[in-house]
């Protein structure tokens, strides 16, 4: 809570601004990619390329926005690990989502 | 802090703290983790549901309105619009955040007033696109139904599931939004009235921050399963 010196507060303003510009040129990729992406190539490409996008953005909003990464260590790993539950989320009932699309065209 | 005798080899032994953030803002993180989890499982749900259809709604297609436009196609440039405007104000309170370091209380009015305004922005184009949605017949009893754009006639169903995902995630999503304002609001007043100046740290801006930057990186997630991917 100690205040901050005037060059501190300089380059964070800074910084919050350089961030700002970051997430909107990406979201603004991200509509221009999905408006212009030819149907003959790949959709898997393009959605590959949209989840990186945006664990990108998720990465400046948490770190810079949220201030997580001048965090302590302990503090950033008590927020983040519990998070790596959600990648095997994801992978179970994703995979589970696929078995009851293979289930629905075997019955119809 | 009182200073403390304890023998100190450790500081996770007791009387610091080890993390050097106040107790609030410590359990503001893991509130957001667990609303965290809350999300996930809505988006996880909305996958799974997703891989089990053989058809899905064209993003593209849904959601191609814009206000005061009438018929014009304009694909995603209306949610674009939104997700920019919930952006800027994430970036108003982190400017409230850095002049409540200063301690300076004009700075962290004029910022967080202007949360609050990016805030009723995001929730009034929600509205106006449930609203929009609902009269396009696409309800959570009713299934969303793509038009030819020249005869009008019906050339596609969606599944009913669409609907109900949309209206539940956007919705769980915009009450906390909802809420997020209301919380920014008490606050915005707490500070006209002098109470952080008195108390002597602007903390609170913190905390509240923090909850509005949540609400924002949720957005990022409900925007590129909905209308992106």
């Amino acid at each position: 809570m100690s205040t901050m010196s005037n060059e501190e507060y300089n380059a964070n303003v800074k910084a919050v601004w350089r961030v700002t510009g970051i997430l909107a040129v990406v979201t603004i990729v991200e509509v221009v990619a999905a408006l212009i992406y030819p149907e003959t190539m790949p959709r898997l490409l393009l959605n590959f390329f949209f989840i990186v996008m945006s664990v990108a953005k998720a990465y400046y909003i948490i770190s810079v926005f949220m201030h997580l990464g001048h965090e302590r260590r302990a503090l950033q790993l008590t927020v983040l690990l519990p998070t790596l539950f959600l990648v095997w989320a994801i992978i179970a009932f994703l995979w589970e989502g696929s078995a009851w699309l293979n289930l629905r065209s075997i019955w119809h | 802090m009182s200073t403390t005798t304890v023998n100190q080899q450790n500081e996770w032994d007791g009387g610091v703290s080890p993390m050097n953030v106040g107790y609030g803002k410590m359990m503001m993180w893991y509130f957001l983790v667990s609303d965290a989890f809350s999300f996930a499982a809505l988006l996880i749900t909305y996958g799974t549901i997703r891989f089990s259809h053989i058809d899905w709604p064209d993003p593209n297609e849904v959601f191609s309105a814009f206000p005061f436009m009438g018929h014009t196609h304009l694909p995603l440039m209306f949610v674009s619009f939104m997700t920019f405007t919930l952006i800027m104000s994430s970036v108003t309170m982190v400017r409230a955040v850095q002049e409540g370091h200063r301690k300076n209380q004009k700075g962290v009015a004029l910022w967080m007033g202007l949360t609050i305004i990016g805030g009723l922005i995001f929730l009034g184009s929600q509205a106006w696109e449930w609203n929009h949605l609902i009269h396009g017949g696409m309800t959570i009893a009713t299934p969303w139904s793509q038009l030819d754009h020249h005869t009008g006639d019906v050339v596609y169903t969606a599944p009913k599931i669409f609907g109900q995902l949309f209206f539940t995630i956007t919705g769980f999503h915009g009450f906390h939004v909802t809420t997020g304002v209301l919380i920014n609001i008490i606050i915005f007043i707490q500070n006209l009235r002098g109470v952080y100046e008195k108390r002597g740290h602007y903390e609170m801006i913190e905390k509240v921050g923090l909850y509005w930057h949540f609400v924002d990186l949720v957005w990022v997630f409900v925007f590129l399963c909905f209308y992106l991917l």
